[in-house]
């Protein structure tokens, strides 16, 4: 990327003069600052909508004292706005200090000098706008012909290349350059003025590779025979029922009832249901959950590039690692950011994440799975007499303060008799977090893991996140319906 | 702040290089957005985090005269990268498809509405010490209070500049200000232990109309109706919904249906009901951007169209007219646009979004609607949405309290309900005379008769 140069201002004169003006003033600081490329083609119905290409620079600078943050978010990368921003950002520090209640101090932790980069087989800029192009028009094209009740098709390509600085107190200076694609694909169909629709994505950390595999290429094809499966199916009846997720929707199970409320910044400020739960027993003696952002996750999933939810470091400065949440059944840690593992007096684990350098770090999820057991997914079903087996999922939110959380599954299929039965449409399935992982009664094996990459919202930021597992059990969830 | 940008000269330096680099496009738009804002958190009940912040950035959007359309934006406000993405902009339009639907951007051809209150200039002499003096309103509820144990909330100012500038004559710019203030409330019982939580907030054009105190007060009377909750059995009644019920489960999903993209893509469950009912008589929509001071108010929209006034639903009929359109869309159907282009920065290009969203008020009392029902649900919010394009909604209720005998009783716990918004709009017998303001949304207390409730207590109990 051409535009590397901007980042160069931040040379080690200029961060020892940084130095000196903090000196004295704050307890810590930390500049993030972003240089940003990007394409974006938006089709419907095999129209352009939208092609747009984009060229940003994102910078914020953040200061703390004593239990009190300022932040400076600014455009202009030039030394006199930097300096002015980041004696903004401690005079905002100071003014939250002398009216805060909670007083606390941020423990210093060693420092990181490196560069990281994502491996691009086929780097962004090796692929022309044409290519692009031909790409979504001929998944608009797939989804469009592939049946006459189809009426309506949407595809939309996103990518974009990024350098990125991040500096702090403690002495880090870590340089990354990202690269990141998504290939979103939405069709609708009509019958018998019946409107179905359905939505998959694929996206991942690196080059125009990522739409290379099998599953990207047939993105559009699944999309529509989805969205027409839908149209014959039936409304669910509202209940109690034993279910069975596949690894999707155990994902979206674990991150909504669990993950959210494991988040320690909810936990300090009592906002988690979980926050006298740790050292006990919360699942079954049989689960295991796991948060492990850290690379190479693509790897092992079997995919020629890194997952949607992996990330080098933290946007604190913290290297992403592996962190067992539940182990045998009892909760062993939270997800932390610096200012929560400062203050539990904790080891920090990498979970301080922002949507972008103009926004402020807060706790979040990586890419947090349920670790397989073994049960084979055959057997599941014939040894679940009655109930819905669930696949995939729209969207799920929680309630971490009372626990309640909520989901809805794409499909549903009916269990009669260890049988796989009629297909049901927009199931919401709904539970407490404490009482659901104790209802967990089986737990698929390793051939069934899997996972999906999504966008997840908290305090009006949104980040990249994964989540999985393999196919498990849950008995006794209410099934919401029309019916 | 920015006095070093001159916004005009560098709009129409753009228009310039497209002049020079593709002269015969068809049309070609401008939109410069500046804004700044000042943000303060409140975690434990305590003030935690304080944040100014700054943004600004230009767009091109140019069409070739197939309708082909290309766009792109910066950040960098320098005529070297603006030259740029405006080349860039020129490339992606020769390398769009064909649209014969695209008509033209918006000509100058009607004055623009009078609208008033929609910038405080008292945001220009705003401290962040003045911003904290509403922060500890917040505060100052949940320290009062016994069984308020935590608040996380914030106040946000926001100020915003948009310039519009397009090769049909179209020339505006206008300044806006924006409040926000929020209180999501923890409350423990003193007895039982048991936590909840309640939520509330306020946007403003005036600061003046913020008031931390009753943003906090309403969260905290919230979160106290939501304790003790209890699962109920399965069942049809009628439900009561609050203003923000309401707004979750009527004007919510008729912002969308009425979108003119969504109803001419077939995605809205709306499509063929045009000038049929939809409802009850009880029913009157309207969508009005020209009412002085509201946050969805504005003199042009996204493309610089002159907003107004919009009837949608009357007595229950979903009017011919009812729809909400941009230039592409009005265009496409051969009407005027209705001033609806929505623009959420200089990012974006223009999408369809409402104005001010009101459903009118009826002749209920607030208080009669609840005493009149023997056993029902009373609703007020629910975070799930209805799949918009066939009306179905299944969800859980976030925050709601079982009516018995016409007295609001315990709070609800995992219970779900489900219902087509057709059958929703059916059932609506009473409307309440009380209404309230929520950003862009006027609600009232809707009642609704014979839902399906899912409830988690099982029938064997």
């Amino acid at each position: 990327m051409e535009t590397y140069d901007e980042l160069s201002l931040f040379d080690n004169a200029f961060i020892a003069d940084l130095i000196q003006e903090a000196e004295h003033n704050v307890e810590y600081w930390d500049i993030r600052a972003t240089v940003s490329e990007g394409t974006t083609l938006d089709f419907t119905d095999q129209k352009s909508t939208e092609i747009s290409s984009y060229e940003m620079t994102n910078c914020g600078i953040r200061a703390f004292i004593n239990g009190g943050w300022g932040f400076s978010v600014l455009k202009d990368l030039n030394k006199d706005s930097i300096r002015s921003s980041f004696l903004k950002s401690i005079k905002l520090a100071k003014l939250t200090k002398s009216l805060l209640k909670n007083e606390f101090k941020i423990i210093e932790r060693d420092p990181i000098e490196k560069s990281f980069k994502i491996d691009c087989k086929l780097p962004l800029s090796d692929v022309n706008i044409e290519e692009k192009i031909k790409l979504v028009k001929n998944h608009e094209k797939i989804a469009a012909s592939s049946s006459k009740l189809i009426t309506n098709t949407r595809t939309i390509y996103m990518d974009g290349v990024s350098n990125n600085i991040f500096i702090n107190s403690f002495g880090s200076k870590i340089k990354q350059t990202l690269s990141y694609l998504r290939l979103l694909n939405m069709v609708y169909s009509r019958k018998a003025g019946i409107i179905q629709r359905s939505l998959n994505s694929v996206g991942g950390l690196g080059g125009f590779e990522i739409l290379s595999t099998e599953k990207a290429e047939k993105l559009s094809e699944k999309t529509a025979q989805e969205s027409i499966k839908l149209l014959d199916a039936k409304s669910p009846i509202g209940g109690q029922f034993t279910i069975i997720a596949d690894p999707k929707l155990a994902g979206t199970l674990i991150h909504e009832a669990l993950g959210h409320a494991c988040e320690a910044d909810l936990v300090l400020s009592k906002e988690s249901i979980l926050k006298e739960e740790m050292g006990k027993e919360i699942a079954l003696q049989n689960i295991n959950v796991i948060d492990d952002p850290s690379m190479g996750q693509g790897k092992k999933l079997g995919l020629p590039y890194e997952i949607f939810g992996s990330y080098f470091i933290d946007d604190e400065g913290i290297l992403s690692q592996k962190t067992t949440i539940i182990e045998n059944g009892v909760l062993k840690n939270y997800l932390h950011n610096l200012e929560t593992s400062s203050r539990m007096n904790l080891p920090p684990n990498g979970h301080g994440r922002a949507s972008s350098s103009s926004a402020r770090p807060q706790v979040r999820m990586g890419f947090t799975y349920i670790e397989p057991k073994d049960w084979n997914i055959e057997e599941l079903i014939q040894d679940t007499k009655n109930g819905i087996l669930c696949e995939d999922f729209l969207y799920g939110y929680t309630n971490p303060t009372t626990g309640n959380f909520q989901f809805k599954c794409k499909f549903s299929y009916k269990i009669e008799n260890g049988e796989k039965k009629e297909l049901m449409r927009d199931v919401a399935l709904s539970g407490m977090i404490l009482e659901v992982l104790k209802k967990i009664s089986a737990v698929g094996d390793k051939n069934t893991f899997g996972h999906s990459q999504g966008i997840c919202g908290k305090g009006g930021q949104s980040v990249r996140v994964c989540d999985g597992g393999p196919y498990i059990r849950v008995d006794d969830i209410t099934v919401g319906g029309l019916n | 702040m920015y006095e070093d940008i001159d916004i005009f000269e560098l709009a129409k330096f753009a228009i310039k290089v497209a002049d020079k680099n593709f002269s015969n496009y068809k049309c070609a738009e401008i939109f410069i957005g500046k804004s700044e804002y000042l943000n303060i958190e409140v975690e434990e009940n305590s003030v935690k985090y304080s944040e100014i912040g700054r943004n600004h950035g230009i767009s091109i959007r140019i069409y070739q005269t197939n309708g082909s359309i290309g766009f792109a934006f910066t950040n960098k406000m320098n005529k070297k990268v603006v030259e740029k993405i405006v080349k860039n902009a020129i490339k992606m339009m020769r390398v769009g498809t064909p649209d014969p639907n695209f008509k033209n951007l918006p000509e100058k051809l009607k004055p623009y509405s009078m609208v008033e209150d929609l910038y405080d200039k008292s945001i220009k002499s705003l401290l962040i010490e003045d911003a904290i003096d509403h922060v500890k309103d917040l505060i100052n509820v949940c320290t009062e209070d016994d069984q308020a144990i935590s608040q996380s909330g914030d106040f946000t100012a926001n100020s915003n500049l948009s310039y519009i500038f397009n090769s049909n004559g179209i020339e505006v710019s206008g300044e806006e200000t924006l409040f926000n203030i929020s209180s999501n409330m923890i409350v423990k019982d003193t007895i039982n232990g048991d936590v909840s939580n309640g939520y509330e907030s306020q946007m403003k054009r005036m600061l003046a109309d913020i008031d931390g105190t009753k943003t906090a007060e309403e969260a905290l009377k919230n979160a106290k109706r939501n304790l003790h909750r209890k699962k109920i059995k399965t069942k049809k009644m009628p439900v009561i919904l609050s203003p923000k019920g309401t707004i979750n489960l009527i004007l919510n999903p008729i912002a969308s249906a009425i979108n003119a993209e969504m109803y001419q893509y077939k995605r809205s469950f709306l499509v063929g009901k045009r000038e049929k009912k939809i409802g009850s008589d009880l029913i009157n929509i309207n969508d009005n951007a020209v009412i002085n001071g509201r946050v969805g108010s504005n003199i042009f929209d996204g493309e610089g169209f002159p907003c107004r006034n919009k009837k949608i639903i009357e007595n229950g009929h979903f009017l011919q007219s009812g729809l909400l359109h941009n230039s592409y869309t009005a265009g496409k159907e051969g009407v005027e646009s209705t001033g609806n282009a929505s623009r959420s920065s200089f990012s974006s290009v223009p999408s369809i979004g409402i104005s001010n969203l009101i459903l009118q008020p009826g002749t209920a009392q607030n208080d009669e609607l609840i005493q009149n029902v023997k056993e029902g649900i009373l609703l007020n919010s629910t975070a799930d949405s209805p799949n918009i394009a066939t009306g179905d909604f299944s969800g859980l209720i976030s925050q709601g309290n079982l009516i018995q005998n016409g007295e609001i009783k315990h709070a609800l716990n995992e219970t779900m309900f489900g219902i087509n918004l057709l059958d929703l709009f059916e059932n609506i017998t009473s409307i309440s005379k009380e209404y309230k303001i929520y950003g862009p949304y006027s609600a009232p207390y809707v009642k609704i008769d014979n839902v399906q409730i899912i409830g988690a207590q099982s029938l064997k109990n």
